[in-house]
């Protein structure tokens, strides 16, 4: 009954999606939220009273699998995430309903909410069509469930894919808003600030997602790594990086009038990117560890709808972009420029990314023999594209818009030097490549040089507040990158009960094992005391879980964290003679990592705030 | 066979016995690093975004053990990958080689930072519409 | 000129789906082989009914053969086996096998279950002779024509459509050779 129910409040959707084309209606929208909720809830229940008559249940779930992971298992498979997809879609347009409508003109408002139906219609049409998760089965025989990949039972399944969505999805607001400004044939200053939230939002959340992503592969995958450059993980990336230049450009068209251009055609490029994105995880197209298990034909569908919308709107751009009224006054040296040398390095990060993820499958068209593309070619691309975007990080906010004198470089004297004399030091102090002095001295560079603008505007520091720390937080990412990449070490080896080790200036003694019985799964635990300089500092467990359903050993590194390094350890196997396989990782900064992008996130989001608490008394 | 294959590397990603069972000891730190710098840019095949180091599959530790003998021998880096880019092919390569068919690859970013500022510098210094 | 840059990111845009259209069509998991066209690697292995005899490369030469990497563990070679068996005694085909990274006596037991269709059955306990056929999967079958050249690697199980499509015009057309 339930799963039927499910099943005809998709249908609903549906037809209130369909009518939101035509009428762009505000009540299409909410009909929407409502009947794609009730969907997802149905989803829910039926995983967690595990019906395993329908097919999806079986498929992602388990009778001894605990309730937490149940619900989880509701973005876990394919049908399921998408079904979420189209969800958070609804709940976007909701919010703009709600937040953002009456900030616009109408005629953008309108037509913004005609295009996000657009999208609906096609996402919910392939959801029904193709990826039902409500596809009954009838089974003959007792069936338990084929279980959630063990891989996939940990917290950050409950939080990352919907984080992650969030911000994919989100960007269909500003491409609902590019759309919309083309066929009304300008932008407003007007327009553009209040497009500004629709865009720092789901950017934010893509950045959550990205760190979260990133944090949770650290801590089960075993052995350290925070980035893969996994085609998965770039496919987030992507609209990531298209969405900061959109940002920054959605600034220039606000404050300047000008860049308009630009502005709609990112918007466009950042959902592109998205729906590529989307695309690529579940095409088969690519491999990719994180990618669902999926038949091409799925693929096809996806791809169709993906070409017809975006080549329309990229159509519209051509024709109807050279319309469009803007200033155009600023000289070679200004402020504009700077942004907008920031676009193009960023979109030339993202045609890099692009390439390399798509270069084998572009040799494999042609006939042109297999290769692969991986850490070493987008390290080498996007590591030099980085610093340069450091490099101008923090000369663009102390450069005037319209038109400045080269000679304000010199402003930049201090943090300019007191970056030099920090590399200075550490080089003498450590051992340290070129790319550490290079990370070290552009992320002091950053953060001295918004600093330094901080103090200088320090009256109005507030309006800018978010800028200030977004930027800072990119400088703590850097630093924290570069250290984690000089300085991380480690090492395997065979160790007994009872025996010591020594890494990384810490002793590790292998006090005891430990098994437990989990709910789903039986445990050992090798348990680990550190110690540094003589004195006890705390425990490691590097557990190991045998799962019962899949059969599977999964490994659960044990972590000791603090402020500046992690110590980390992972256990392998037991061999015949009691001795265990053990791999230990010093990993210094990488906590920094995670820290500088949430706290980007964080200035995103409180620029939002400062603007919404100024504009609430107006 | 496709979703198979996908499972059979899920499974391998999370088994972690990483080399479990192998333990390589060097005569010298150079030794090792070479072993270190082959085993991260070769990809493993069965799990193909893993590399050797990384990868739990028994084709991976086979490689390693195989790498690790001719380390000892003595080959040279370049002597152990082509033999085997000779049995694998370039796919092995986690760095792709700088080749004609490889051009657009290595240098196509350059080509697109140079292009697009050169646009930009033409479009400021005329008194159009940048768009 | 304007009108050629609005256009640029239409264009642009076309050909990246354009490239995954065709894309979807590919199978990016699967590896061609550097060896086609080349003489079969050198060996020296025991066989599976009599460990004491090792045979070498020389067995190939003279006549069409199909080298069947296999093992009892591997799945997809169970559900290949009965194809296997109907190539040999219906279409006449040699099959030799490779058992790899196997035990003798589990081998010996699976194919008295299954069927033999091998006419000789090379065993690599360790896994090393078959890196040098550049084997990273099973099943995988090689066509070795009668100058002991490989000709073509099939990856992943055989079945009848690959077989009138793909492999028997080929085996044919090596007959002839």
């Amino acid at each position: 009954m339930i799963p039927e129910l499910g099943t005809f409040a998709i249908i609903l959707a549906l037809c209130f999606s369909v009518l939101q084309i035509f009428h762009g209606r505000q009540s299409a929208v909410f009909g929407q939220a409502i009947f794609l909720s009730m969907a997802m809830l149905s989803l829910i229940i039926c995983l967690i009273t595990n019906d395993v008559t329908v097919l999806y249940v079986r498929d992602h779930s388990h009778f001894s699998l605990p309730l937490f992971y149940r619900i989880g298992a509701a973005w876990g498979g394919h049908e399921g995430s998408l079904l979420l997809w189209c969800l958070i879609l609804s709940y976007w347009s909701a919010l703009f309903c709600i937040f953002g409508y009456k900030k616009m003109s109408k005629q953008i408002s309108e037509k913004m909410l005609m295009t996000l139906g657009l999208i609906s219609t096609g996402f919910i049409l392939f959801l029904l069509l193709t990826s039902n998760p409500f596809f009954r089965d009838f089974p003959t025989a007792l069936i338990v469930g084929n279980d959630l990949m063990p891989v996939l039972q940990d917290p950050g399944l409950i939080f990352h894919p919907p984080v992650l969505y969030s911000g994919y999805v989100g960007c269909a607001l500003s491409f609902a808003f590019a759309i919309a400004v083309l066929i009304k044939g300008n932008m407003t200053t007007a327009d553009a600030r209040a497009c500004r939230i629709w865009i720092i939002l789901p950017w934010s959340f893509l950045g959550c997602g990205i760190v979260s992503g990133s944090w949770w592969a650290y801590r089960e995958l075993g052995w350290g790594g925070w980035w893969f450059w996994d085609p998965v993980e770039n496919a987030s990336l992507l609209p990531w990086l298209s969405a900061t230049a959109l940002l920054h450009s959605l600034i220039v068209s606000e404050k300047r009038h000008t860049f308009l251009g630009w502005t709609v055609l990112l918007a466009i490029i950042t959902f592109t990117l998205s729906l590529i994105g989307t695309f690529l995880v579940r095409s088969g197209v690519l491999v990719s560890v994180h990618a669902f298990a999926n038949d091409p034909t799925r693929g096809l569908f996806l791809l169709g709808f993906l070409t017809i919308l975006i080549g329309g709107s990229l159509l519209l751009y051509s024709f109807r972009i050279g319309k469009f009224y803007q200033n155009v006054n600023f000289a070679l040296f200004s402020r504009e420029t700077m942004l907008l040398l920031n676009t193009i390095l960023l979109l030339t990060a993202v045609f890099t990314i692009l390439i390399g993820t798509l270069y084998p499958i572009l040799l494999d068209a042609l006939n042109l023999g297999k290769i692969s593309v991986g850490e070493p070619y987008f390290n080498t691309i996007f590591i030099p594209l980085v610093l340069f975007v450091l490099l101008l990080m923090g000369i663009a906010p102390h450069i005037k818009w319209q038109k400045d004198q080269t000679s304000t470089l010199l402003k930049l004297g201090l943090p300019f030097l007191f970056s030099s004399m920090i590399v200075a030091s550490v080089s003498f102090i450590f051992s340290t490549t070129l790319y550490t002095l290079l990370g070290i001295f552009f992320s002091a560079w950053v953060l001295l040089s918004t600093l330094q603008y901080a103090i200088k505007i320090r009256k109005n520091s507030l309006r800018h507040s978010g800028m200030i720390v977004a930027h800072i937080g990119i400088a703590i990412l850097a630093l924290g990158i570069t250290f984690n990449k000089t300085y991380s070490t480690e090492k395997q080896l065979r160790i007994h009960p009872n025996e010591s080790i020594q890494f990384a200036n810490h002793d590790f003694y292998f006090d005891r094992i430990n098994t437990n019985q989990g709910p789903n799964y039986q445990s050992v635990q090798a348990i680990f005391l550190v110690q540094h300089q003589k004195k006890l500092i705390g425990e490691i467990d590097a557990e190991q879980r045998i799962y019962t359903s899949h059969d599977e050993i999964l490994s659960h590194p044990g972590i000791l964290f603090n402020f500046w390094r992690d110590l980390y350890i992972a256990l392998g196997n037991r061999f015949p003679d009691g001795s265990w396989s053990v791999r230990l990782y010093y990993r210094p900064f990488v906590r920094w990592i995670w820290s500088g992008g949430l706290l980007t996130v964080l200035g995103g989001l409180l620029s939002v705030l400062v603007r919404y608490k100024k504009e609430k008394p107006a | 066979m496709k979703k198979s294959f996908v499972v059979l590397c899920l499974f391998l990603f999370s088994q972690l016995l990483f080399a479990a069972n192998d333990i390589y000891s060097f005569h010298s730190t150079q030794q090792q690093n070479q072993f270190e710098t082959l085993t991260t840019e070769l990809r493993c095949l069965v799990c193909q975004n893993q590399n050797l180091a990384e990868s739990n599959a028994p084709l991976a530790s086979d490689l390693r053990q195989q790498i690790y003998q001719k380390i000892l021998q003595g080959q040279s880096t370049q002597d152990i990958i082509n033999y085997l880019v000779a049995r694998y092919g370039d796919f092995i390569l986690y760095q792709p080689p700088l080749r004609v068919t490889t051009f657009l690859l290595w240098f196509g970013p350059l080509l697109f930072i140079v292009i697009a500022i050169i646009i930009l510098f033409r479009a400021i210094g005329s008194d159009r519409n940048i768009a | 000129m304007k009108k050629i840059r609005v256009l640029l990111p239409l264009v642009l845009f076309m050909l990246i789906a354009g490239l995954l259209f065709r894309g979807l069509k590919l199978h990016p998991e699967k590896i061609p082989s550097p060896l086609i066209g080349k003489s079969v690697p050198q060996f020296s292995l025991s066989t599976l009914d009599n460990p004491n005899r090792t045979l070498t490369q020389s067995i190939f030469t003279g006549h069409v053969t199909l080298l069947n990497v296999w093992a009892t563990w591997c799945e997809a070679c169970s559900i290949e086996h009965p194809f296997l068996m109907h190539l040999v005694k219906d279409e006449h085909i040699i099959i030799d096998g490779l058992d790899y990274r196997d035990d003798d006596e589990t081998a010996k037991k699976w194919l008295q279950q299954m069927g033999n269709p091998y006419q000789i059955i090379l065993t690599d306990p360790t896994g090393n002779a078959a890196i040098d056929w550049g084997v990273y999967g099973t099943p995988e079958t090689f066509i070795i024509d009668k100058n002991s050249h490989i000709r073509y690697r099939q990856i992943g199980a055989i079945d009848e459509t690959t077989w009138t499509t793909v492999l028997k015009p080929l085996v044919e057309q090596l007959e002839h050779e």
